[in-house]
């Protein structure tokens, strides 16, 4: 598969965990995944300094595909595509 | 086809309203836990014990993470299953009645028996 330009990304679902603290975002983000169809993409907005990591992570443990992120003025989007 | 077996961690509490960082710490990863598809139990032991009792949780929240209500409502909205020890609550007269929804008395036994089919128990 080649790379994907995470810009011209058009999710199909956001989930704002900014400001929210751990384990708020993996929350959110597993809300969020109940709320789009299989092969599509969630995009989780984070300025909690683990979910750079956590959401990976999550999407890894659980199947889902993790696109990337991109970070922008103390912030990461983090897009995840649904697999199941 | 025999089914999977679910990874399971247990965190054991013996903090309440009197450290609520500890309080939380064992309900912020259980409900990471339960996210990440691991199967999480909260057993409370000692002064915990009053965390399960009706309308204590509602007045703790430690700084940095959201107030415990909401990690405990979260945790078993997630399929966390709460336990609570007999005899700690029998010396703080605290009557099962007076006990929260979903939270459940157990004993040595059956707490030996969580313990064996665990992949790791944590203390706090």
């Amino acid at each position: 598969m080649g790379e994907i330009d995470l810009n011209s990304i058009q999710a199909d679902g956001v989930v704002d965990a900014r400001g929210v603290s751990c384990p708020g975002p993996l929350l959110k983000a597993k809300k969020g995944m109940g709320n789009i169809q299989i092969g599509q993409i969630l995009e989780i907005m984070s300025n909690d300094p683990g979910s750079k990591n956590d959401i990976p992570r999550w999407a890894n443990k659980v199947g889902h595909e993790f696109l990337g992120s991109l970070s922008m003025d103390g912030s990461d989007r983090l897009f995840v595509k649904r697999q199941k | 086809m025999a089914e999977e077996k679910k990874e399971k961690i247990i965190y054991i509490s013996t903090h309440g309203a009197e450290d609520p960082e500890r309080a939380s710490l064992p309900f912020v990863l259980a409900n990471a836990a339960l996210v990440m598809e691991v199967e999480a139990v909260v057993a409370l032991q000692g002064a915990s014990v009053f965390l399960a009792k009706k309308g204590m949780l509602e007045h703790v929240h430690s700084s940095g993470f959201a107030p415990l209500k909401e990690l405990v409502d979260s945790f078993l909205e997630l399929g966390g299953r709460l336990l609570v020890c007999v005899p700690c609550i029998q010396e703080r007269k605290i009557d099962l009645e007076d006990l929260i929804d979903n939270a459940v008395p157990t004993a040595g036994g059956a707490l030996t028996e969580e313990f064996l089919s665990a992949n790791a128990t944590l203390v706090y």
